[in-house]
């Protein structure tokens, strides 16, 4: 047996003799397990309840009686974002943006502009999943078993052991990498085994799973790495212990947790209230296209008489308040793209300061690249909510063609008693509406949008190798 | 014929801890079969010497050769060629007796059978029922006796000692110099530093006096040309200065 394997063996005999180290390990696989296993079933359970929930709607949708275009208009539609399946392993802004929407004429809703601010601040500890447990608990567990690798061995006198018995510095740190490197692959196996779970899952993309999987395995090697450098720098065990500790604290529980607060302060987003009263002034200004008696639109009618060659509303051969609704929706829809896409710019930003922040903190590249590829990010939601607009508007306008080209104008404005059966056209309409079919993206878009992160930890982790290197060679110096 | 070169050698050695030269112009030879005690004042330069010799500093000039390998420019092999003793015996307090000396000896590249290793165990005085005890409760004559069945079974040309009887009664003193005795008798070429003139005078064949960085006297400890032990102690208590007269 080499020198290398000799040394890695009495390591993890170490280890193994070591009753709290073996209770560490223990309870991190059962932690994976458990997280595995929890989020396997909510993933599924939530998926199962979205899919009814989406079908229902559309039922209920489909199944509306005659009735008035613009009622329907403001019947609106729920639908659902589907989960992928990666969604198992790493939930991301999921839980706290959610995934359904109301949609309705004259508004976009709820998502688009109040809680979703969140979304950059949000993902933080609180949710047990494998990639919670990989991204903050399998660093500490390593730090636990790894700090006295080499500093114990100094500190002891152990290490001229070593080299008295051939080993040279680069052997014994090997020895110590192999050790730690098969605590870290076995502290990340039960993680593996959900993911074969989800490569199972019709929808899985291979792409972003690889993904996900090299950048795991570079953060707990970058961890692995990190963790014998400081032991190789520092004389005593317990000084290891401290700077782990220490930089465990700071760049997987502090840096995400401020990082985030910060971007929130440099970039602010107004919240909900302060979008709707600006919302509303803006509205008031556009004007009203329910009130036909508004100057601006007003204007819009006699453009519209124009082009008809008309001087009636009355004449026109298209109902003039389905022209109007058509008109209005489309103003008010400007104006509500012009406030999503003033507030998505300002996420962006917030998100961008947080993935910059990366370069400080291997954690939040990992959880960026993590949350990315498995599509469940920011941008994954962003995604989400900018195809529930662009259907919300499409069906909107139908529904008001429908009005303009189905419903005459006479009896739209009538109101003797049977005026009311006559605005009403037939229920088939309902059925012909295209449903809402959400288009996840492909698994190069995820890959590349994980691959920031993936760099970031890349780059922390030949930063630390080097940083090895160089306490390789002062090992067991006089100091 | 010429005559094979000594296991050890140290010809005209410089070496300093930065503006403090510990070692300044050394020269020594301990062939193969023989033993050599090095002794002299605290701070006299005995403990860099094995340290040279073991590669853990490297002299500024002069020849140091173990086995024929210079231990600074490939400190990986000349350690191959030696087994060490030091004065704070270091062993693994998670293993066993048993467990320690086939790791340390594994790590050599040398295979030991359990019975082996039970043997070297007994003939450093080891008692059988702590064979298979962790070292945690061992004491430090138990350690050293540990270490050195673990020295006894490298079979290398060279062994180098670090006060290795400071702590042991008088007793195990002796039984030490026994195995030491039987080491030599192997061929092996032995270097022991010591404060302990009696002891060195009992087992060794050559004694070398260091002084200010150099050996400045070179005596018999054994055969003809033996040096008188009470006058040599008598002298070394007053700092080696009349050895040689």
């Amino acid at each position: 047996m080499s020198r290398v394997r000799l040394i890695a063996r009495d390591e993890l005999r170490l280890m193994a003799r070591n009753r709290v180290a073996v209770i560490a390990f223990v309870l991190l696989v059962l932690l994976t397990l458990v997280a595995v296993a929890s989020s396997w079933a909510h993933q599924r359970t939530s998926a199962d309840l979205r899919a009814r929930h989406a079908a229902a709607a559309e039922e209920a949708f489909d199944a509306q009686p005659d009735r008035h275009p613009h009622r329907v208009v403001h019947y609106g539609h729920f639908i659902f974002r589907p989960l992928g399946p990666l969604a198992a392993f790493d939930p991301g802004v999921d839980s706290f943006t959610g995934n359904s929407m109301f949609l309705e004429g004259h508004r976009q809703n709820t998502a688009n502009f109040g809680d979703v601010r969140q979304s950059s601040l949000l993902v933080r500890f609180g949710q047990l999943t494998p990639a919670f447990v990989l991204q903050v608990v399998a660093p500490l567990l390593l730090v636990f078993l790894g700090y006295g690798a080499l500093a114990r061995e100094s500190e002891r006198g152990t290490l001229r052991l070593l080299m008295l018995g051939g080993a040279s510095r680069g052997q014994v740190v090997r020895g110590k990498l192999l050790a730690l490197g098969a605590v870290a692959v076995l502290a990340g196996l039960p993680a593996m085994i959900g993911f074969a779970l989800i490569a199972g899952q019709p929808g899985a993309l291979a792409l972003p799973m690889l993904t996900i999987a090299t950048g795991y395995l570079a953060y707990l090697a970058l961890w692995v790495v990190l963790v014998l450098a400081v032991s190789a720098l520092v004389r005593r065990s317990r000084d290891a212990l401290l700077a782990l500790v220490a930089l465990w604290a700071i760049t997987v529980v502090l840096l995400p947790r401020i990082v985030p607060d910060m971007a929130g302060a440099a970039v602010p987003l107004q919240n909900r209230l302060q979008t709707d009263v600006a919302i509303g002034r803006d509205l008031r200004q556009m004007g009203d296209s329910h009130n036909p008696g508004d100057p601006h639109f007003a204007e819009f009618k006699q453009s519209v008489l124009d082009r008809y060659g008309v001087s009636r509303v009355e004449d026109l051969p298209v109902n003039y308040k389905g022209v109007m609704a058509l008109e209005g929706e489309r103003m008010t829809s400007e104006l509500f793209d012009r406030y999503a896409g003033a507030s998505y710019a300002a996420q962006e930003r917030q998100n961008d300061l947080v993935r910059t922040a990366g370069i400080l903190s291997p954690a939040i590249a990992i959880r960026d690249l993590s949350m990315a590829a498995a599509g469940t990010d920011f941008a994954g939601h962003r995604r989400f909510l900018e195809q529930a607009e662009a259907y919300r508007y499409t069906l909107v306008q139908r529904l008001n063609r429908l009005q303009a080209e189905g419903v005459a104008y006479a009896d739209d404005v009538a109101v003797d008693p049977g005026a009311d059966r006559r605005k009403r056209v037939d229920a088939g309409n309902w059925d012909a509406m295209p449903d809402f079919r959400f288009d996840a993206p492909d698994g190069d878009t995820l890959v590349r949008a994980a691959m920031p992160g993936l760099l970031i930890v890349a780059g922390w982790l030949g930063v630390a190798a080097l940083l090895l290197a160089f306490a390789t060679r002062r090992l067991g110096d006089r100091r | 014929m010429t005559e094979p070169a000594a296991p050890i050698l140290i010809e005209n050695l410089q070496l300093a801890y930065g503006a403090n030269r510990v070692l300044d112009g050394m020269s020594l030879s301990v062939p193969a079969g023989s033993i050599t005690a090095l002794l002299g004042g605290n701070g006299a330069g005995k403990s860099s010497t094995l340290a040279a010799l073991l590669g853990f500093v490297r002299a500024e000039s002069g020849t140091i050769a173990v086995n024929g390998i210079d231990p600074g420019a490939r400190p990986d092999v000349a350690r191959r060629q030696i087994a060490y003793l030091p004065e704070n015996v270091a062993l693994y307090e998670h293993l066993t007796a048993v467990e320690n000396a086939q790791y340390l000896l594994a790590l050599s590249g040398e295979r030991h059978g359990r019975d082996a290793v039970g043997d070297a165990l007994a003939a450093a005085g080891l008692q059988e029922s702590a064979w298979d005890q962790r070292l945690g409760g061992f004491s430090k004559g138990m350690r050293q006796k540990v270490a050195i069945a673990v020295a006894l079974l490298r079979r290398v040309p060279v062994l180098l000692l670090d006060e290795p009887t400071s702590g042991l009664d008088p007793r195990a003193t002796a039984d030490f110099n026994l195995l030491v005795g039987a080491v030599r008798a192997r061929g092996a070429a032995v270097l022991m530093v010591t404060h302990d003139l009696l002891s060195a005078a009992d087992v060794a064949d050559r004694i070398a006096f260091l002084e200010a960085g150099r050996v400045a006297h070179d005596v018999a400890a054994s055969g003809p040309d033996r040096f008188d032990v009470r006058a040599l102690h008598a002298r070394f208590q007053t700092g080696g200065r009349q050895v040689a007269a």
